[in-house]
């Protein structure tokens, strides 16, 4: 608990004399006795002063001083005559958080000085440098009430009067825990124009301000940024200026409840129109969630509504049609004009019309499949691989193999055609080059361990990675450019984006390489291994992990911009289409995300599992699932 | 029938618990996203013009190569120059280029790493703090990327730093050095890392580093200033910041405080194109648009371009340091 005479301020004598700062004892207008130096400022000090207007009694006042640095004569009168003007109108306020003004003076045009109401307490900048832990949120709506309470009472002033520095600088909190209001604006005219560059900024200031603008909307924003920055306890002067959302409060601060943490939020808009109407309007929404009771402060559970908004999107989710197979379906289908090709671990490979889902042929190897097919438009070629250790090339049309490529060892890496080649990993360790229209092999590259990554090819790089942690790259002859090694298997397929290759790895990392030497450009680490092939995604890497997140990456920086958390592992790789990411998860949904934000759009659940990819074509998505069934749905 | 096929052996069983990850038959991982797995980018068949026919495995002479090293006399080629313009009376801009070029049998690739320090802070302290920030960086660079790129056998693995953590560190220890030896002093910081074809960028501040070739020009960092953020949000236009009275105001610099986010980022750099890093003098006076057509104009002689930008900027009244850096990728 803040125990509030904590905030009992502590005038500093040794301050007086140094640095151009009255000298101690000090008498000016013949009545008031320097006593200490409150703070000290840009363009002077605020002094304790005894009042020797009151021999009797020690009656104390705060006296404000403002050097005028201005060079021009002229221009100097001018300031004084503004700051007499505002002393005028500052004395004719009357609220409890605002100091009463005593009196005021001013030394030729050197130097002017507002004597004052003296506060014993500390301003709230030096509360949150010493306080440590974090405030009590009844606290601290407390303040937010005085605050907002203070701030309406001068914007209903006739004519209005504009705070425009709301920060904890500029609130002060007395010995008796009561919130007063310091440092009006009347001394900013005194400050000389600044040259050169600077580090730092205001950190509290609405956007419009640095345009001259000032508005109501601006000290509304100031209270918004003063409260987010007692409840992070996170100076914004420290971070990139209006980054406010980028800290969420409840993150640094859970005992926040959602409603009030809206409320600062809205006050934080970038567009002044955004936010509350009026600082009355602001007070009252936060009087209303205290008057509501502790409960709308603090956080609630409430996830029955969120369940039933669920059932309800997905029943918008249109099937269009399954297929159901004799056993698990981890194959991810492909759509080629018009046919669907999937393989299951019931040995075959399936060819079922895309559009009705009526069954065309099957073509049986002599194991399971848990590869995905790839075609050779040019050959009509389906090309799939088996467990029975064999890479077949069947005719899209008839559903008969034109070859067969044996290898000595399961096949579960999904094989990938380009250049005229079929490029397939095998458990025997090899990496297979075959000529697509006849299957003979063209070149083999012996990674020693077994291939499960189904190849990536581009130009002039094929890309795979092997059960000994190897990312490896070689050239069209099959001579390795480099090899990168990583802790564990690397199952998933590597991408080629901007000169870097991305791939996971099952040591919960996710890596960009150098696509020329190899080199690790940065890693990204997620808890649990990643089998999942990364998708780019409006200009993000988007991929599962086996921690149960989609994570979405700045492929640029290795830098995360959301995650969505799934309800099981994520072994699906992510398709981009329709702007829309799709990937399956282990809890047996289909998931549809917004790649900007990483929120879900809608799911589908099957029966079983989903550890195959989506494909999606024609406005369709189609997907496998371990329970034995393909299902067709409208993307 | 999956237990019966279990019992005859004919496959792997699947993982016991298949909640845990598989061990067993692999999830598919197969790619099918904007990027385009090969099959989807490339239907002719380069690779028969080379491949012999023949199903045997043989090396070949020549693949298409786009990653070797450059052929010699064909490197990066750097013009460079700093000037302390018409106003100020000292030149608080430091800068840094370093270059390696290996032939051998052995691939190495070219190596640059180019570096751009704008200081401030009076007593000198401005320029003692940006040439601090460039001996640094450039010391940590080279100790943790260069000399281990030279040791015999070196190879990449997941245990080595990744190079855009290493430019981090070599800054971040660069603003530990200066906010304990010139306390009073910051100073922007810019620095670019070029090995082969790729570009490796980390900066704090509002030096910026361009990427230039026929398609356009490029500015690869962002400013961490006041006036960029207020574009950002739409709070002001680019022409409005341009005579903002807060322009100079940078929100992270080095010498701020001890803790010092650095933004790095990579790049694909296109052979014959151009990165180009400057302080707030040149790109202050000098539009993206003007800097473009000039380094395009001067095409490798990139010394003639560096001056021309210059000389350009002092014409428009030279209000601070100007320096700036041209770096030309090889063909």
């Amino acid at each position: 608990m803040v125990d509030t005479r904590q905030f009992a301020s502590n005038p500093r004598k040794d301050l007086l004399g140094r640095d151009g700062t009255l000298q101690p004892n000090e008498v000016l207008q013949s009545r008031y006795r320097v006593t200490g130096v409150l703070g000290v400022g840009g363009m002077g000090a605020v002094y304790q002063a005894r009042d020797l207007q009151f021999p009797e009694v020690e009656r104390y006042v705060a006296i404000k001083e403002m050097h005028n640095l201005g060079t021009d004569e002229h221009l100097r009168k001018i300031n004084v005559a503004n700051f007499e003007r505002e002393a005028n109108l500052l004395a004719t306020l009357s609220h409890p958080a605002i100091p009463s003004i005593y009196d005021y003076f001013s030394i030729r045009t050197d130097r002017s000085y507002l004597v004052m109401e003296y506060i014993n307490g500390k301003d709230l900048e030096a509360i949150l440098n010493t306080h440590g832990e974090t405030i009590p949120i009844d606290m601290v709506i407390d303040w937010a009430l005085a605050l907002t309470d203070v701030l309406d009472y001068l914007h209903r002033h006739n004519p209005p009067i504009i705070f425009r520095d709301v920060k904890p600088a500029n609130i002060m909190i007395d010995q008796y825990g009561r919130l007063r209001l310091i440092d009006f604006g009347i001394a900013r005219q005194f400050l000389a124009g600044q040259k050169g560059t600077m580090i730092g900024t205001e950190g509290y200031s609405a956007p419009e301000q640095y345009k001259g603008e000032a508005s109501p909307a601006s000290d509304i924003y100031g209270v918004g940024a003063t409260l987010h920055h007692i409840l992070t306890n996170h100076d914004p002067r420290l971070e990139p200026p209006f980054s406010f959302m980028d800290r969420p409060i409840r993150e640094a601060n859970p005992e926040v409840s959602a409603e009030f943490e809206a409320i600062i939020l809205r006050s934080l808009a970038f567009d002044s129109s955004q936010r509350f109407k009026t600082m009355g309007d602001m007070r009252e929404t936060i009087n209303g969630l205290r008057q509501r009771g502790k409960s709308s402060l603090v956080v609630v559970e409430t996830e029955s509504d969120i369940d039933e908004w669920e059932a309800h999107e997905a029943s918008r989710i249109e099937t269009r049609w399954k297929f159901r197979v004799e056993e698990e379906v981890r194959s991810s289908p492909l759509v080629y004009h018009g046919l669907l090709f999937v393989g299951s671990y019931d040995n075959n490979l399936y060819a079922i019309n895309a559009a009705d889902g009526q069954f065309k042929w099957k073509y049986p190897t002599e194991a399971g499949i848990s590869t995905s097919p790839d075609v050779s438009p040019e050959d009509n070629l389906v090309v799939i691989g088996s467990d029975d250790g064999n890479v077949y090339g069947i005719d899209i049309r008839s559903g008969r193999p034109n070859w067969m490529l044996t290898t000595k060892a399961p096949v579960r890496s999904s094989p990938t055609v380009a250049h005229g080649h079929v490029f397939v990993g095998s458990d025997d360790g090899i990496l297979y080059a075959a000529r697509v229209i006849t299957g003979r092999i063209a070149w083999r590259y012996e990674a020693g361990l077994p291939i499960r990554s189904k190849p990536t090819v581009s130009e002039d790089l094929i890309l795979f990675g092997n059960k000994d942690g190897d990312v490896i790259a070689t050239d069209m002859s099959g001579q390795m450019k480099w090899r990168f090694h990583t802790k564990r298997e690397v199952m998933a397929s590597p991408i080629l984006y901007d000169g870097l290759v991305f791939v996971g790895s099952m040591d919960w990392n996710f890596y960009a390489i150098d696509a020329s030497n190899g080199f690790l450009v940065w890693r990204y680490r997620t808890e649990n291994a990643i089998v999942s092939s990364a998708a780019v995604a409006g200009g993000l890497l988007v991929f599962g992990s086996a921690d149960g997140n989609v994570y979405a990456i700045d492929p640029k920086n290795g830098r995360e911009r959301w995650r969505f958390k799934t309800g099981g592992q994520v072994t699906s790789s992510p398709v981009y289409a329709n702007e829309n990411i799709y990937i399956g998860g282990i809890d047996g949904n289909l998931y549809c995300l917004d790649p900007q934000n990483g929120n879900m759009r809608w799911k589908f659940k099957t029966d079983g599992k989903i550890p195959g990819t989506p494909f999606v074509a024609d406005g369709m998505v189609y997907v496998g699932s371990t329970d034995h069934n393909i299902y067709a749905l409208k993307a | 029938m999956q237990v019966l096929r279990r019992i005859l052996g004919l496959r792997e069983a699947p993982p016991p618990n298949e909640d845990t990850l598989p061990m067993g038959p692999p999830p598919n991982v197969a790619v099918r996203s904007a990027v385009g797995t090969a099959s989807q980018t490339n239907a002719t068949a380069p690779l028969d013009s080379y491949l012999p026919n023949d199903g045997r495995t043989r090396n070949l002479e020549q693949g298409p190569v786009r990653y070797s090293p450059s052929p010699s006399g064909s490197r990066l080629i750097i013009g460079q120059r700093t000037d302390v313009g018409q106003v100020r009376d000292n030149n608080q801009d430091s800068m840094s280029a370093f270059t390696s070029s290996i032939s051998s049998s052995e691939d190495k690739p070219d190596f640059g790493l180019f570096i751009v320090a704008d200081g401030m802070g009076g007593h000198e302290d401005g320029e003692k703090a940006s040439g601090l920030a460039t001996r640094i960086v450039t010391q940590q660079v080279l100790k943790n990327i260069y000399l281990p790129l030279l040791d015999e056998g070196f190879n990449a693995d997941s245990d080595m730093e990744p190079m855009t953590e290493v430019l981090k560190k070599a800054i971040q220890k660069a603003n530990e050095n200066i906010t304990t030896q010139v306390p009073d002093g910051g100073t922007t910081v810019t620095a670019v890392a070029i090995m082969g074809y790729l570009a490796y960028v980390a900066h704090v501040g509002d030096t910026r580093a361009y990427m230039i070739n026929q398609e356009g020009i490029e500015q690869l960092t962002r400013d961490h200033s006041l006036v960029q953020r207020l574009i950002e949000l739409g709070q002001l236009t680019p022409e409005e910041a341009a005579e903002h009275p807060q322009k100079n105001v940078l929100y992270r610099a080095i010498g701020q405080n001890d803790a010092l986010d650095v933004d790095a980022i990579t790049r694909q750099v296109t052979p014959g194109s151009y990165i180009l890093i400057c302080s707030d003098g040149l790109w202050n006076l000098v539009s993206s648009d003007e800097i473009l057509s000039i380094v395009l104009n001067n095409g490798t002689n990139t010394g003639i371009a560096a001056k021309t930008l210059v000389d350009l900027a002092n014409e428009r009244g030279g209000s601070d340091n100007i320096t700036v850096i041209i770096v030309r990728i090889p063909e």
